[in-house]
């Protein structure tokens, strides 16, 4: 009896604390039309989900977009994103000129900017970070990105320039083709020296040297005995002319390059904390930053908390007083934190495929837009049976993208290897260079769809004329003599990766009666397996473009040593682009960049999968903040909106919806740029 | 003593599957230069015969100093386990506190009631504990007390409510092991004969309970503690990550994927001195507890 007692008097006392959490609870309970609790928060200051723990806050190092984001808040460079579209606005440069073939560069930058620590800043902290970039002793994974500028590849690889009898070897004299090159700006001794005829490098190590100069006989003979200089920092093309005037110099005309000026890899990095503090200069006590936002408190793998920079050029313009990023990589618990109304956004493809359904529903915070990345398999075409083109094109026939990308939700089926949807004039480049390939081949636009995409007939023919005949029996098909334990499809583990790869398995076997193998791989043991060719049959890569331009994807297949993944190298598609690339006209070039397009999935060095779309929610007073193909954030726009009655309704509209206060703020920035190029 | 070679053991075997593993730190989807690459590996070492970087990698053990962390540039790796061991020891030592509790009332009250509803009552809670992984734990206790009940945050550190639902996630397997564990020792300890003479001098039940069976009842519970509390000092993996709290685990487990070479071994060296430190502790405390040890 007594036992009774005690327990009835415990589970009255249960009870009592469950209905007065309920009450408490229901205080503070979200309404329906949002999903979780949403509330500005009072402090100003923004909760942002970033996403892994940075490597670094060194913004020449890593390469993560992680990273990028945050070195967006705390460093500005020549120019900075657009929010919008990602296309170049004025930051530490108000306005730019470019040579008549895009090969050089003036930046004329503000006489306001200033460090965090009140320094101003010159040309001369543009050219001591990209020194320090392109020197062999940064380990920076970018850098890459910065190979157009004149001698930095050179200098990055440690190579050396050729002096023989006091004069240096020249490229043109070794099978280089000499670009014309225009100056602008005024003429310096050093213009003078990027201006002239192109000098040959070779490697500066001596083992690798040779390897080279065995293929080259003629250049082997011109070394012999003479005097080897190493490339210097001094000698990449990059200039300042005064303290607000700086040049960059290509070694060949981009049309694209000034977008890249963005990239974390050329932000500035402050000389004056780095010299004194060496590898210790990114900690908080001795960091130095240069961005809308300076750094005021960092706990790794908790918070970096940054506070507005009050010596920050733009500061009046900066409508936050602080951003928090939170390092979270777990997607249910980034989803908590938001239904919970602890943060106010998230990087992209934070919202889980099982609530993507869901989030869905929410049509104020969802943002499904194109998103500037492309899934696709690399077929290595230096293995048999791959060698075989037949082969490649069968393959990519026989899976149907549009089923693919309907079963996966979030993405679109892709064809090519640069993106649709993302780069709005190539695409109508795509189109009319499309048109006219159908007009040659003289088949019906429906013929040609189906030549391009589907068409799973044409896939068992092209397999049986390679020699492994695809047999009929009822309903399904049969390829029994495809070398299936010799090739597999391979993919870095992940959860979607492996969905992905279950869909295309499936759907050859029931289009062309082949079951490839799966093997899934940790990344780090994936990525050398991969790179290194190892593989036969398919390996899986997700690519996200470095700027908006389709080059930064077709570049994928450019060289022989190219990112592509696929060993395809073809000096034709190399002749091409380089082509398109010194056009001037941008439509004409779009179209000849659309047709090296063409030509390069002529050879099927790649099965395209799908162009991905963005997958992020953010609360709906976070204004000035957009889904752009990159999910690049330049965060002095973005601001809370107090008024509920001015939140964000229907992100659909997100682009076209005006919005005064981010409009008035956009247009001013870009007016100068706009009136120089008038 | 015999701590440091057995740690110089783990620490070497850790070296050579690391160094056995595909893929290194710095390789990632883009390629380096080759001068790049050839500055990564002179800067680290990497150029020179194994055995000398296997000398410098256990001379470096023995001085306790692991260099820098080879992806979070500018950071030791002591610094990084000295700065993130107070998150993972405080959640590990309260939850462990609580499962301490929680684990002996339970299996205490449970060997006393043997095969009555209080027997069976808690003992089935205790299965249920130890078959629901703490992964499943969490978000249903996120869903209840932060999302229905509005009592926590979801996640994230900051302030003492934010340690509740981390707590009661890991608490819950350990409270439903020592439960288990403390309810056989203490079944055997009181069908022992030293019990049945105590009470047979007619002391009360809770004399008895305390005083005399308590401390060998206990003792598998103390055996157990050393390597779980070594366990829950340096993180546990899902907890953390579940509730995004900056703990050691989840570090540890990044630095594998990262091939992080120095913060790998820094971590292995540190957790192996903590698991046979607490063992010995234990050892020790045996003999405090049980009159039938005794250490000369």
């Amino acid at each position: 009896m007594m036992e009774r007692q005690g327990y009835s008097r415990v589970i009255v006392g249960i009870s009592a604390l469950l209905i007065a959490a309920l009450a408490f609870g229901c205080a503070s309970r979200p309404s329906g039309q949002f999903f979780g609790k949403t509330e500005p928060p009072a402090n100003n200051t923004l909760r942002y989900v970033s996403g892994s723990e940075p490597e670094t806050l060194d913004p020449q190092i890593s390469d993560g977009q992680p990273e990028a984001r945050i070195y967006m808040a705390i460093y500005e460079g020549l120019v900075e994103c657009d929010p919008k579209d990602q296309q170049p606005i004025p930051a530490i440069a108000k306005s730019w000129e470019a040579s008549p073939n895009l090969d050089e560069f003036v930046f004329h930058l503000r006489d306001n900017a200033k460090w965090s620590d009140g320094k101003p800043i010159t040309a001369r902290d543009f050219v001591y970070s990209m020194r320090r970039g392109f020197s062999p002793e940064t380990i920076s994974r970018t850098a890459q990105l910065g190979f157009f500028i004149k001698y930095a590849e050179a200098f990055k690889s440690g190579f050396v320039f050729v002096k023989k009898n006091g004069e240096f070897l020249l490229e043109k004299d070794f099978g280089g083709v000499e670009k014309d090159s225009q100056r602008i700006g005024p003429e310096t001794e050093f213009s003078k020296f990027l201006h002239s005829p192109a000098r040959v490098t070779i490697d500066g190590d001596e083992k690798k040297r040779n390897k080279a100069l065995a293929a080259d006989p003629k250049l082997a003979e011109a070394v012999k005995g003479a005097e080897l200089v190493p490339v210097t920092a001094e000698d990449i093309g990059v200039e300042a002319i005064d303290d607000l005037t700086l040049r960059i110099s290509l070694r060949q005309g981009a049309p694209f390059y000034i977008g890249l000026f963005a990239n974390q890899f050329f932000r500035l990095v402050p000389a004056q904390s780095i010299e004194k503090n060496g590898k210790n200069w990114t900690r908080p006590q001795n960091i130095v930053t240069n961005g809308p936002f300076r750094v005021k408190e960092y706990r790794p793998y908790d918070v970096l908390s940054l506070e507005k920079d009050p010596n920050y050029w733009d500061a009046a313009n900066v409508h936050l007083d602080g951003i928090e990023f939170y390092p979270i990589e777990e997607l249910s618990t980034i989803m908590n934190l938001y239904k919970a109304g602890s943060i106010d956004a998230m990087l992209n493809h934070a919202v889980p495929s099982s609530w993507i359904g869901e989030m869905r529903g929410y049509k104020d915070e969802y943002l499904n837009f194109p998103e500037m990345s492309t899934a696709y398999y690399a077929m290595n075409v230096t293995k048999p049976p791959f060698d075989d083109i037949r082969i490649r094109r069968a393959f990519s026939l026989g899976l149907d993208r549009e089923a693919l990308s309907s079963f996966r939700k979030v993405t679109k089926p892709l064809y090519y290897m640069s993106p649709t949807g993302v780069f709005h004039d190539y695409d109508k480049a795509m189109a009319k260079v499309s048109e006219e390939k159908r007009a040659e081949k003289g088949v019906s636009p429906e013929e040609w769809a189906k030549n391009i995409k589907f068409d799973p007939e044409q896939a068992r023919k092209l397999l049986t004329d390679a020699g492994f005949p695809v047999a009929k029996n009822g309903d399904t098909y049969s390829c029994p003599t495809f070398p299936t334990d010799k090739v597999t499809l391979t993919f870095n583990t992940n959860e979607n990766n492996r969905s992905i790869a279950e869909f295309v398995q499936s759907q050859w076997k029931q289009n062309m009666g082949i079951t490839v193998p799966l093997k899934t791989m940790e990344f780090k043991t994936f990525l050398p397996f991969f790179k290194g060719l190892e593989y036969s049959g398919f390996s899986q890569l997700l690519w996200s473009g470095d700027y908006v331009d389709p080059y930064s994807f077709l570049s994928l297949e450019y060289g022989k040593a190219n990112e592509g993944g696929s060993g395809f190298y073809d000096p034709k598609f190399d002749k091409m682009l380089d082509d398109a690339n010194s056009e001037l006209d941008m439509q004409k070039r779009y179209e000849m960049v659309a047709r090296a397009e063409f030509y390069l999935m002529d050879q099927v060095p790649v099965i395209p999968l799908t162009v991905n779309a963005t997958n992020w929610i953010k609360k709906p007073y976070v204004k000035g903040m957009y889904p752009n193909p990159g999910t690049l954030i330049p965060w002095k726009f973005v601001y809370f909106e107090k008024d509920p009655a001015k939140w964000d309704k229907d992100v659909a509209n997100i682009f076209t919806t005006p919005d005064p206060k981010f409009d008035k703020q956009l247009e001013d920035l870009k007016s100068t740029q706009q009136a120089v190029a008038k | 003593m015999i701590i440091v070679p057995m740690a110089l053991i783990v620490v070497t075997l850790t070296w050579g599957l690391i160094r056995i593993a595909p893929g290194n730190f710095y390789s990632g989807e883009k390629k380096l230069p080759a001068a790049v690459e050839a500055t990564i590996r002179k800067k680290y070492g990497l150029d020179e015969p194994w055995y000398k970087q296997y000398g410098m990698m256990i001379s470096n053990v023995i001085r306790g100093d692991f260099g820098d962390s080879l992806k979070y540039q500018g950071q030791t790796v002591n610094e990084i386990i000295w700065r993130h061991l107070p998150y993972s020891a405080t959640i590990g030592i309260l939850a462990y506190l609580l499962a301490l509790a929680i684990g002996l009332l339970a299996g205490t009250y449970a060997a006393m009631k043997q095969n009555s509803v209080l027997d069976f009552g808690p003992m089935s809670l205790a299965m249920l504990g130890l078959s629901v992984p703490n992964f499943v734990l969490a978000p249903i206790l996120v869903i209840f007390f932060a999302f229905t009940l509005y009592l926590f945050p979801p996640a994230r550190w900051g302030g003492p409510s934010s340690l509740v639902l981390p707590v009661i996630t890991l608490a819950a397997i350990y409270a439903a092991y020592i439960a288990r564990l403390t309810r056989a020792g203490m079944l055997e300890v009181l069908r022992s004969d030293y019990i049945r003479t105590a009470r047979a001098k007619g002391l009360s039940d809770w004399t008895v309970l305390f005083r005399h069976a308590f401390r060998g009842g206990i003792l598998p519970v103390i055996s157990f503690t050393g390597p779980a509390l070594a366990a829950l000092l340096a993180g546990t993996v899902v907890v953390e990550k579940v509730y995004a709290l900056p703990g050691l685990g989840d570090i540890f487990i990044k630095a594998v994927l990262n091939r992080d070479e120095p913060l790998i071994l820094g971590i292995v060296a540190f957790l192996s001195i903590l698991i046979m430190l607490f063992n010995l502790i234990v050892d020790i405390s045996y003999g405090f507890l049980d009159p039938r040890i005794r250490y000369e």
